[in-house]
């Protein structure tokens, strides 16, 4: 409906389900007056088969629309699986699970040496979510991958790809960097 | 109309398998708007079936009987209410009721998980779809809803069987098919995690909340149906072991044990393989169970009849269900390989372990029982019938172990309890329950099992007790607060494990009312108007025989008034409806006094128009009420659980301490009734305990109850007279126990007359198979426990954490809280 105004984003899908709400509006109240005479109840029930009707319809669009759709959200493909998103959440978790322990701990049902090398084990292994957060890993090693994927793919070889990481953070950096692009420490020449 | 249905069914099926392939080529070849299609096209067939859904209910409504199920299940006089829920009276139309409610609950679990667990959706769209396609396809080629009359249209309905117009038999099934459809979603999800290989616990994370959903529903549908039995049947119990109970329980009994283990897994990494296999396998019986009770297979009050056609359609589903998903079990081995260690049996996972183990066995029990008299008749061509004698034999020390396993399994520790914790936890739990013990047995109790299961239930009380009371003192100096506060804190903290301690509260208090059953009282009269029996400590005087008629039925009511100690304690009015349409088989309608100590419970079994005389059966039943309550408690526990995280607020309602308290005033209640004889003008119907115990043994031949002689709650019953009558005449040759028996085995010509098998020849194997299955799977655990704790513990990997870090994660622990 007011696709002009919106050309940049990702067209909305809530003017879609709108305009189905509404002809269900308008079936059910065609349907009211169609069928007077009958029951309230088989009056509501046309006017829920109508509705539902219209529900189909909102439904059968969204099936459809993500193949004529050519926004780029939805026209390339996936890649990887894991989010940052689904990183933090991991992160939560142990976090909580550290805090569940050391509850457990005051209750008295987890042994001290239990505790210190569970604990140990949980913060080594936030620590590490951290990290992977702080430097973006979710991000860029999947991006790196994928481009260097498709440029192999394009018959263009991709830049020599290093192990190299910046020293004060663990951003990793490509091969020709100068500073890193997350702190801005001078990096070594490689 | 009806043909809008049929094509809107045939929409569904194409739709269905469109939504599965789309998906599994959207994911193989990584293609978000195939994936896009594929969840769009999973609610268009929500949108689909509800479609159908509002259609069928109209035709109901508006009693278009041209459509066959229409005709059959509803009629022109029926309550709106009863025309609704005709839509799930019958067999056509529950298992489209099933289709729409797996679709609807589908749509919802996609649409929450979609963005958080995007490699897995695919997948999922498309184990739900080919579920869904399974039973569009039983409707369309053999059970269609929609079906019409080709002749001539009959101009009114054959009305619902009167037993299910009750208002708990029309919420008991849609709560039922909730919890069995909420099972599928667990299934996709775990298949899901096997076919893509992402096998950590995420999909565990999105899976517990539906399972846990549907364990809620699930036990709130097997209480609903408990309540109904009690309230419709007639016989004075709520529960009998029949297939189509115990279908239910199957997947409950697993649905348990997994969400138990789950907890192993997420704390510890162990059981992975286990725990897919149990979503598997509690998919499967959820299956299985509606194969059982719809295919004719097994005898039961609910069966909707021999249906051969049925039975094989469904095999092979079952079949390729079982096939596929223990073969990517099988495939994904590798990836499932878990750090299985135990470093003790005293600790929580070995705890866990144990609780797995009992839960199965009485999934594997009750399945087997269930199905042992088509075993046998196929096997030896004799039909059997197990009883509810059977069941409860085997499963009363089952039930009691759960419960005592209930009360230690919170206290033990994870890996390992030491001697001083398990001390320190164990002695008020302990002393509370022994204190029990002693009190129950010098008030002089002679069932003792009810009196172990009230010294349990006061263990378990005591455990959860302490449990919140520990935690509260523990969040109490941590965060400095009142104990009130604490409390509040603590719960809100970690709802799944305090949530998980109500379900608890809330099982302590279902066993409690089971114990109850013990102190049962039954008896049953013959009275003319003014003439009055003593039962217990209750007097009842029928006073007057009404017959009402509103149309739709005749109502026959006897006017009782209960007196207690000479004073009133109740008007009662049970009685039979006779509905028009089916006048051969009345309905009971009990009149029921509710009580916390006991209920009273009057049945009118027969009566005689001319001469106002009423046959009464007076039940009384003590604690039943709080198996309702147990309920009740169980589903605040999983409300608790499922609390969003923003919500802090009235998780204190359950107070353990005080609960233990009236409890035992309860107790007490109940105890010093005592038994008095009856002394008064009529004494109840005489039954000598020879009597009884035979009575409890024969099954009435009624036909249609299924239930022992003793509890059929038929009025008029022949099958009941005749046998009663052939009872008293046995003793009166004075014949003994097993040779009344034998005789009624001769005469009938089969040993289905029993209610439980006669434990000889090829029946012997019900007696003893149990035990070998339980001794071989206790063994299983404890070789595979050995192993386990074999396993050299891996020292941590202790990486060298820097400062900084380690500032930051205690400065995020902090404001965690």
């Amino acid at each position: 409906m007011s696709s002009e105004t919106s050309i940049k984003e990702p067209a909305p899908s809530l003017p879609s389900w709108q305009l189905f709400a509404l002809a269900g509006l308008v079936g059910a109240t065609i349907v009211v007056f169609v069928s007077r005479g009958q029951s309230p109840a088989a009056i509501i029930l046309l006017s829920l088969v109508v509705f539902a009707a219209a529900a189909v319809g909102a439904a059968a669009l969204r099936t459809f629309v993500p193949f004529v759709r050519g926004h780029e959200g939805l026209s390339v493909s996936i890649v990887g699986g894991r989010a940052r998103a689904a990183i933090d959440r991991e992160k939560t978790l142990v976090l909580r699970s550290i805090k569940e322990l050391e509850f457990d701990h005051a209750m008295g049902k987890v042994s001290d040496q239990d505790f210190a090398e569970m604990g140990l084990r949980l913060r080594t292994r936030a620590a590490g979510l951290m990290r992977q957060l702080d430097a973006g890993a979710a991000y860029s090693t999947q991006i790196e991958q994928e481009l260097a994927r498709r440029l192999a793919g394009a018959g263009i070889a991709a830049a020599p790809r290093t192990d190299r990481f910046c020293t004060q953070c663990g951003t990793p950096a490509t091969a020709s960097a100068r500073f890193c692009g997350q702190c801005g420490q001078r990096l070594e020449s490689a | 109309m009806a043909s809008l249905g049929y094509y809107l069914l045939l929409a569904a099926f194409v739709v269905c398998a469109y939504a599965a392939a789309i998906s599994v080529a959207g994911a193989r070849r990584r293609s978000r708007a195939l994936i896009e299609s594929g969840i769009g096209a999973f609610y268009l067939l929500a949108a689909i079936m509800a479609v159908a859904s509002a259609v069928i209910v109209y035709s109901f409504v508006i009693g278009d009987y041209s459509i066959r199920y229409v005709q059959r299940y509803s009629d022109s006089v029926q309550p709106m209410f009863y025309k609704l829920t005709s839509y799930w009276g019958g067999l056509d139309g529950s298992i489209m009721f099933w289709v729409s409610l797996l679709s609807v609950f589908g749509s919802a679990a996609i649409y929450v998980n979609r963005e958080r667990h995007r490699e897995l959706i695919p997948y999922v769209v498309t184990v739900i779809s080919v579920v869904e396609m399974f039973f569009l396809f039983l409707m369309i080629v053999h059970n269609n809803p929609f079906q019409t009359y080709l002749t001539e249209r009959p101009t009114d309905g054959t009305g619902l069987n009167p037993l299910l117009q009750n208002f708990y038999m029309a919420i008991h099934p849609p709560t039922m098919y909730l919890g069995f459809v909420g099972l599928t979603i667990p299934y996709a999800f775990g298949m899901a995690a096997l076919i893509t290989g992402y096998l950590d616990d995420s999909w565990l994370r999105a899976v517990r909340r539906w399972t846990m959903i549907s364990w809620l529903f699930l036990s709130i549908g097997l209480g609903l149906g408990m309540i109904w039995a009690y309230e419709e049947l007639g016989w004075g119990g709520y529960w009998m072991w029949d297939p189509v109970e115990n279908a239910g329980l199957l997947p409950w009994f697993t649905a348990t044990a997994f969400l138990h283990s789950v907890m192993v897994q997420e704390r510890r990494g162990m059981l992975r393989v286990w725990n897919v296999c149990l979503v598997i396998t509690t998919f499967f019986l959820t299956i299985f169970g509606t194969f059982m009770t719809r295919s004719g297979v097994v005898q039961s009050v609910h069966a909707f009849g021999d249906d051969p056609e049925l039975a094989r359609l469904f095999t092979m589903f079952m079949v390729t269900t079982v096939v596929v998903s223990f073969g990517f079990v099988i495939y994904r081995l590798p990836l499932l390989r878990a750090r299985n260690e135990l470093d003790s049996w005293l600790s929580r996972e070995a705890a866990f372990l144990v609780n797995n183990w009992i839960l199965l066995f009485s999934a594997f029990f009750v399945l087997f029982a269930t199905m042992f008299p088509t075993l046998s008749e196929a096997v030896r061509g004799e039909r059997l019938t197990v009883g509810p004698p059977f069941f409860n034999q085997w499963m009363l020390p089952i039930g009691l172990t759960l419960l005592l396993l209930t009360g230690i399994g919170p206290l033990l520790a994870w890996r390992k309890s030491t001697v001083e914790n398990l001390r320190d936890s164990f002695l008020i739990p302990v002393t509370l329950g022994v204190v029990t013990a002693v009190a129950v047995a010098a008030l002089g109790v002679r069932v003792w099992t009810s009196g172990i299961c009230f010294a349990l239930s006061a263990f378990v009380v005591g455990t959860i007790g302490q449990e919140f009371w520990r935690g509260a003192r523990v969040r109490q100096r941590a965060t400095g607060t009142d104990v009130f506060t604490a409390l509040v804190g603590l719960v809100a903290r970690n709802k799944r494990r305090y949530g998980g301690y109500v379900v608890h509260l809330g099982m302590v208090l279902i066993f409690f009312g089971f114990a109850g059953e013990g102190f049962k009282q039954k008896e049953e009269a013959q009275l003319k108007p003014g003439q009055q029996v003593k039962v217990g400590s209750f007097v009842v005087r029928h006073d007057a025989l009404s017959i009402t008629d509103d149309g739709q039925k005749q109502m026959i009511t006897a006017h009782v008034t209960v007196l207690r100690d000479g004073k009133p304690f109740a008007e009662m009015y049970p009685a039979k409806w006779i509905f028009r349409k089916h006048e051969e088989s009345p309905t009971t309608e009990v009149a029921i006094n509710r009580g916390f100590a006991q209920d009273v419970y009057l049945v009118l079994a027969t009566f005689d128009a001319a001469t106002q005389t009423a046959s009464i059966a007076v039940d009384i039943n003590p604690l039943v009420n709080w198996v309702w309550m147990g309920f009740g408690l169980l589903a605040l526990g999983i409300g608790i659980a499922l609390l969003p995280d923003a919500v802090f607020s009235f998780a204190t309602a359950p107070l353990p301490a005080n609960a233990a308290t009236t409890a035992l005033i309860f107790l007490a209640v109940v105890l010093s009734q005592g038994v008095a004889l009856a002394q008064d003008t009529i004494p109840a119907i005489f039954r000598s305990p020879l009597e009884r115990q035979v009575a409890g043994e024969i099954m009435c031949n009624c036909g249609g109850c299924r239930l022992s002689v003793s509890d059929c709650g038929m009025m008029n019953c022949h099958g009941k007279s005749g046998q009663m009558g052939k009872i008293q005449q046995y003793i009166a040759e004075g014949k003994d126990h097993d040779a009344i028996l034998a005789t009624f085995v001769r005469e009938h010509g089969g040993y289905d007359v029993l209610m439980q098998p006669p434990n000889r020849g090829f029946n012997r194997v019900a007696w003893l198979l149990p035990y070998v299955v339980a001794v071989i799977a206790l063994l299983g655990v404890a070789f595979t426990a050995r192993r386990w704790s074999r396993h050299e513990t891996a020292a941590p990997d202790a990486a060298p954490i820097d400062r900084e870090l380690d500032a930051r994660l205690e400065d995020e622990l902090r404001n965690l809280d």
